[in-house]
């Protein structure tokens, strides 16, 4: 029997909410992507809690928040442990969009899900593949390869193979077919017949107008604002689509040598295009090209200024551009130039993403827009007089209990670090280790800091050390620390692609004003307020999301033809729909689960494996077609050394076959190939005519191939007489008889 | 080539065609060709699988300049590892070479440094200091000839590094004089990618590539030889060039000192000067003193003995095959490893060039039976018919209906209908048919009620309207024949349509048959042989030069002394009989 598969969702299934999907391969369960939104509502990772120490892989698709924005979390909080899976881009890139979204959100609220130190801890666990690497996995899932492929969208975006005994299992979500300015179309159209495709119903019911009329508008509103005095705001992600963008507006400007100025504002921007210069092996063929050749590289800007705080755009007078994260406008600079600019006629918001669902972005994009919205305003301004008597005092109550609380944890884990050595993940325990004494401590460590990092000095009541750490320096000798060799075989594997401790790693990755902004003790609070923004300016919204739209997904599917299908993230309507359409014109199995109902999509094929004996095969003659060689074979069973089954030849006469003709016949192709014979060939009445009298009909659709009906019926109809015959030899011509 | 290679490449070989000084004639290549074969030039990532013609490679780091690749490939399972250039050593910006997941079965490896062992890197990085260092404080000039490309970075980050740590040195200048320099630099701030982690995290805060304390020199003439001076200047053999112009400057000066910094080519001013002469040849053709003092330190990014043997325990491949080394070292390298691999079945070869080596792998072909034919685990003995599907190296066995199903291939039926004139009766038709075929049956037409006849079980011929017959049947070979046979029957019956024949008339006929067959027989043995006379008791005596051979039409029994002829003759008369004698009627 087939290798067993079961999926099921954890989140984003029958609305647009982030993705997570637990794909379970003969057991071994990965984690496929672990979104969050940009509200971070708990109540969405529920069912992820409920299965997050259970997980062995975790494979990441795409660097946005939809796709990775829960991984910090569920690390920290929920349990999750296993290791992490993305491609180089993804890795960068996502860990730039997690501390764009962290220090937006501290900028405006108490926040405190997790830290910028969780996010370092999710991420150095990564380990990074690059594009067709096939990973083998040790260990418990031994024998299962996975692969990433390009899935366009966004940069180092993956369409993930999982592949055991032959079967694929694809996970395609967000991909784009179409070949954009920075990025390759999706190479999901080159696998054939994956066992299970998983994929998304996102973009069924949208279909986009051509590429080249959508830039032109695109530009054309922008230009039309900025002409007229006014500001432009686009909101976007952090490192995703706005590289495309950026790259439109960088050739555009360069080609028509505009001077209005453009700014690329969040809080990783200038570490944004930096590692996107050092992509190019990521990105499209065109930029590969221009860079071997010219050595220009496409994201060495010239028109557009990275900006990493608002005050810099203050200066600035007249008409400008402004590109800035959140794509949400629920948080980040997006959301105070939208406050700041929204009561101009003149200003325009141009979205180019469709907002998440109950964002402000979404409301505004809806048909006809608000007239006016409330937004809620907060700051972080310095605490002073009373209050920060009361926080110093606060702090200081803190400092004690933590103190009493590192003592008393201490003492656990003395006892228990042993057992949890050998028994647990290394990594985990390394981490854990590390974690507090990591140097970046920021705001929500301030009251560890003076007692972990200062804090040397033994405190009074204590009676011995406080690190945990110190645990092991009993455990070290001349050579360094002694370990346990089969502590860490089991991950050798990984430690391979991330040997180097992470803590060097995600230093010194910020830009300057955000590290000052984290490594900004002043006691500070939130202040709120509520604001009714009457919103005068121009919107509008063009769709930019770079991912194939409905027309595209169903030929896409159609051609893939996955033997079972399964449907995810999408809305109701647009999920039922491509259900429909794809069980008329895919496959006959396709499944569009509910939030946690775990369906079995384990293939129902039998198989199984058998030996070619020289003998047989020195009688095999193939007939080559395209990729594939084919040949009809009779042989008798018979039994190896070993055991397994082994295929010999017959010592019978062959008995006779039904003869099988290979080929697939497009009406088309045949018609031109008959025409190039000599013979008058016209389409009349869903039937070729050649001659005079000669008809060819198909019957049955070849797109249907998962359909019942794989063989195609071609009828060929006409009067005895030559032509009938000459075409009968041109017509078996098309195919291969075996 | 992995993308940084495919950059590299372009670089060095337009600067190659820019300072050639041949003549147009005698250039090998130039820049439209760099360009036509840039598009050839299909790019690989680390670790990237490509597949062609169903043989799969991938490549691995192998740490000698930025971009260098060890290639693994996989033909059906028998893996070949190509180390290429490669070095096991870590070093300020490159990775190490890479130790494969796999052990290939053949492994084609470097021998330049055969049983040589390096220093260690600190103690090497130490000396080159050391010698730059009290070099210029005695207010001496420091020459190091270097290659443009690959360890010139990896110094330049030393030197720099060293300058940085070291205030005093801050007066003295360093210059790099390469004018292909700045170009790669662009390269090599880009495929950061390719480096290791250490430099890569470097990148983030400031590029380590933009030296703070080494400036680019584009020609002699720019530079003021004015004091003590580091200089690093191509070429690395000192044959022409900067390099060149500098040594003859320096060489008699005592202060001096020449820093060669890697491997260098036999036959090169640099290799000669390793030695110490008294005396060298300048370009002027004078001879001069060589006075300066000259260094050798290896920073050759290639594996020494030590990383060449644990490289290979690692690995343990059954094959070795050892290139690109001198011949000498080379066999010493085989010596050596020969003992370290006394217990198993290592071969070592060391191929000479242009000598191929041939290895034979039998692997077992495996395929896999799926779909319908798979439904029930078959027992010893039984039979196993489908089709055999290959694709690379991958075989299925599965049932036609199933092919669309695990291939993007798909099966056809062509459904055939001809119209025959005919206005006679059915039933004569059928009477025909009786005679030739056994299974001929009679029915109706579901939807029309129609008469029919089902032919041999394959074709229908139908009555379609009063002057025309139909004939349908799905297009095979012995269907196609069985539908050509009625229609000629057709035809035959409608021009001889008022006969009525009788059944004796076929007994004469067939008398008349064998009379005929026997005359064609004789004539067509006639062409082949020539002499064929008719013998005794009816035999047929085939003469062909002296050799004499008789045959019974009967049995088609040959007798003949002549072994061969004997065969041939009767070959011809199967033959000749298979094609005059009517097949029996069905097989009874």
């Amino acid at each position: 029997m087939g290798t067993s598969v079961q999926v099921k969702p954890l989140c984003g299934v029958y609305n647009e909410n982030p993705l997570s999907y637990l794909v379970s391969v003969d057991g071994f369960n990965f984690l496929i992507d672990c979104g969050w939104n940009d509200h971070f509502d708990t109540s969405l990772l529920q069912p992820l809690s409920r299965v997050a120490s259970t997980v062995d892989a975790v494979l990441l698709s795409h660097p946005d928040t939809l796709h990775l924005g829960a991984l910090p979390y569920a690390m920290k909080q929920l349990g999750l442990s296993a290791p992490v899976f993305a491609t180089e881009p993804v890795f960068r890139l996502g860990l730039l969009t997690m501390y764009d979204q962290y220090l937006s959100r501290k900028q405006v609220s108490e926040f405190d899900l997790f830290t910028l130190d969780d996010i370092d801890s999710a991420f150095q666990n990564i380990t990074r593949l690059t594009y067709s690497q096939n990973y083998h996995i040790p260990g418990k899932g031994e024998g299962i390869v996975i692969a990433p492929h390009a899935a366009g969208h966004l940069l180092g975006g993956t369409v993930w193979k999982i592949t055991k005994d032959g079967e694929d299992v694809i996970y395609a979500v967000d991909f784009n077919h179409r070949k954009e300015r920075h990025l390759n179309g999706t190479v999901l159209l080159s696998f054939a017949r994956p066992a299970v495709l998983i994929t998304d119903a996102y973009n069924a019911l949208n279909n986009q107008p051509s590429r080249r009329q959508r830039d032109q508008e695109f530009l054309d509103a922008i230009l039309k604002t900025v002409r007229a005095d006014g500001n432009v705001l686009l909101p976007v992600d952090t490192a995703g689509r706005v590289l495309e963008l950026i790259l439109i507006l960088e050739q555009f400007w360069e080609q028509h040598q505009l001077t209005y100025p453009i700014f690329f504002l969040t809080y990783v921007a200038s570490s944004t295009i930096d590692y996107a210069k050092s992509f190019l092996e990521w990105m499209s063929d065109s930029i590969a090209k221009s860079f071997e050749h010219t050595r220009d590289n496409a994201f060495l800007l010239k028109h557009v200024t990275l900006l990493i705080n608002n005050s810099e755009l203050e200066k600035v007078a007249g008409p400008k551009i402004v590109l800035a994260s959140m794509a949400s406008l629920e948080a980040g600079f997006s959301h105070d130039i939208f406050v700041e600019w929204a009561a101009d006629t003149k200003n325009l918001v141009l979205f180019t993403e469709r907002g998440q669902f109950a964002t402000l972005a979404r409301m505004l994009q809806s048909d006809p827009p608000p007239r006016a919205v409330k937004v809620t305003m907060s700051r972080r301004i310095p605490l002073v007089g009373e209050e920060l008597a009361a926080y110093e005092e606060e702090q200081n109550r803190k400092r004690e209990e933590a103190l009493k609380a590192t003592l008393v944890k201490e003492e656990e884990s003395r006892a228990s670090l042993g057992a949890e050595l050998s028994a647990g993940d290394p990594m985990a325990v390394n981490a854990k280790i590390t974690q507090p004494s990591s140097n970046a401590a920021g705001l929500q460590f301030g009251a560890y800091r003076d007692v972990l990092i200062d804090g040397f000095v033994p405190p009074p009541a204590s009676a011995g050390p406080m690190f945990p750490f110190y645990e092991n320096s009993a455990e070290w000798d001349d050579f360094g620390e002694i370990i346990n060799l089969e502590d860490y075989t089991r991950n050798n594997e990984d430690m391979d692609h991330s040997s180097i401790p992470a803590e060097d790693d995600v230093n010194g990755k910020l830009d300057e004003g955000s590290a000052s902004l984290i490594l900004d003790t002043t006691p500070s609070k939130v202040v709120s307020s509520e604001q009714t923004v009457y919103v005068k300016c121009s919107l509008l919204y063009m769709d930019f999301e770079g991912r194939s739209d409905g027309r595209s997904v169903k030929s896409i599917l159609a051609h893939v033809s996955p033997l079972k299908l399964v449907l995810v993230h999408g809305s109701a309507e647009a999920t039922e729909h491509l259900k429909q359409h794809c069980l008329k014109n895919v496959c006959q199995h396709v499944y569009a689960p509910q939030i946690e109902e775990s369906i079995d999509v384990t293939s129902d094929l039998c198989a199984y494996k058998v030996q070619l004996s020289e003998k047989l095969m020195s009688n095999v003659l193939f007939k080559k077609l395209g990729d594939y060689e084919i040949a009809w074979v009779d042989a008798e069973v018979g039994e190896t050394e070993n055991g397994t089954f082994s295929l010999l030849p017959l010592s019978t006469p062959t008995p006779p076959h039904k003869t099988v003709l290979v080929g697939d016949i497009k009406m088309a192709d045949l018609k031109q190939y008959l025409a190039s014979k000599g013979v008058q060939v016209e389409f009349a009445g869903g039937a070729l005519r050649c001659g005079e009298y000669v008809t060819l009909r198909k019957v049955g659709d070849s797109i249907q191939k998962g359909g019942s009906s794989g063989v195609q019926q071609i009828i060929l109809e006409g009067p005895l007489s030559e032509e009938y015959y000459k075409i009968r030899d041109h017509l078996y011509a098309q195919f291969y008889s075996l | 080539m992995t993308h940084a290679t495919k950059a590299i490449y372009k670089l060095l070989l337009s600067d190659y065609v820019k300072v050639s000084k041949v003549s147009v004639e005698d250039m090998l290549f130039d820049e439209q060709d760099i360009l036509r074969s840039m598009d050839k030039i299909e790019v690989i990532d680390f670790h990237q699988t490509l597949e062609v013609n169903g043989i799969r490679f991938w490549c691995y780091t192998a740490g000698h300049v930025l971009g260098a690749a060890m290639f693994m490939v996989d033909i059906a399972g028998v893996r070949v590892l190509y180390t290429g250039d490669y070095s096991r050593e870590e070093d300020r910006h490159l990775r190490a070479a890479e130790l494969p997941q796999f052990s290939p079965d053949v492994c084609i490896i470097e021998s330049t440094y055969g049983v040589q062992l390096h220093e260690p890197r600190h103690i090497r990085e130490k000396r080159f200091t050391d010698v730059i260092h009290s070099t210029v404080t005695q207010g001496g000039r420091v020459l190091i000839p270097a290659y443009a490309l690959g360890r010139a970075q990896e110094l330049l980050l030393i030197l720099d590094e060293y300058w940085s740590s070291h205030p005093d040195l801050h007066k003295i200048p360093i210059y790099y004089a390469s004018p292909l320099a700045k170009r790669c630099m662009a390269v090599y701030q880009t495929y950061t990618n390719a480096m290791n982690e250490k430099i890569r995290n470097q990148f983030a805060s400031t590029d380590p590539f933009d030296f703070k304390h080494i400036f680019p020199l584009k020609s002699i003439d720019e530079f003021n030889d004015t004091g003590p001076c580091v200089v690093m200047a191509t070429p690395g053999g000192l044959q022409s060039g900067l390099s060149r112009q500098l040594f003859d400057k320096w060489c008699s000066d005592r202060k001096n000192a020449c820093v060669i910094p890697g491997y260098v080519v036999q036959g090169t001013l640099a290799k000669t000067i390793i030695n110490e002469p008294k005396e060298v040849t300048l370009t002027n053709g004078l001879t001069a003193y060589l006075n300066m003092q000259v260094h050798y330190i290896s920073f050759s990014a290639h594996a020494d003995y030590a990383q060449t043997s644990t490289f290979l325990k690692e690995l343990m491949p059954p094959n070795i095959i050892l290139v690109h080394g001198e011949a000498n070292e080379m066999g010493r390298l085989k010596q050596k490893l020969l003992s370290v691999f006394a217990d198993g079945n290592t071969k070592i070869i060391t191929p000479k060039n242009c000598q191929s080596v041939e290895m034979y792998f039998n692997s077992q072909k495996m395929a896999k039976t799926v779909g319908k034919l798979a439904e029930k685990m078959p027992s010893v003995g039984e039979t196993v018919s489908g089709l055999l599907v290959r694709k690379g190296f991958t075989y299925q066995i599965m049932a036609p209906e199933d092919l669309h199903v695990f291939s993007q291939l798909s099966t056809g039926n062509i459904i055939q209908r001809i119209t025959i004139p005919y206005s006679g009766a059915l039933a004569v038709i059928k009477y025909r048919l009786k005679q030739i075929y056994e299974g001929v049956e009679s029915s109706m037409d579901e939807e029309s009620g129609v008469p029919t006849l089902l032919v041999h079980d394959r074709v229908t011929v139908k009555t379609e309207s009063e002057n025309h017959l139909s004939l349908h049947w799905t297009a095979d070979p012995i269907s196609d024949m069985v539908s050509d046979s009625i229609v000629a029957l057709v035809l035959n019956v409608s021009r001889e349509m008022p006969k009525l024949v009788v059944d004796s008339e076929t007994v004469v006929n067939q008398d008349e048959d064998s009379k005929k067959a026997e005359k064609i027989v004789y004539a067509l043995l006639v062409s082949l042989f020539g002499d064929v006379k008719y013998g005794e008791d009816g035999k047929l005596v085939i003469n062909v030069d002296g050799n004499v051979a008789q045959l019974d039409k009967e049995s088609g029994e040959v007798e003949s002394e002549n072994g061969g002829l004997k065969e041939r003759v009767k070959m011809a008369f199967q033959r000749i009989r298979s094609a005059v004698k009517p097949i029996p009627l069905s097989g009874s």
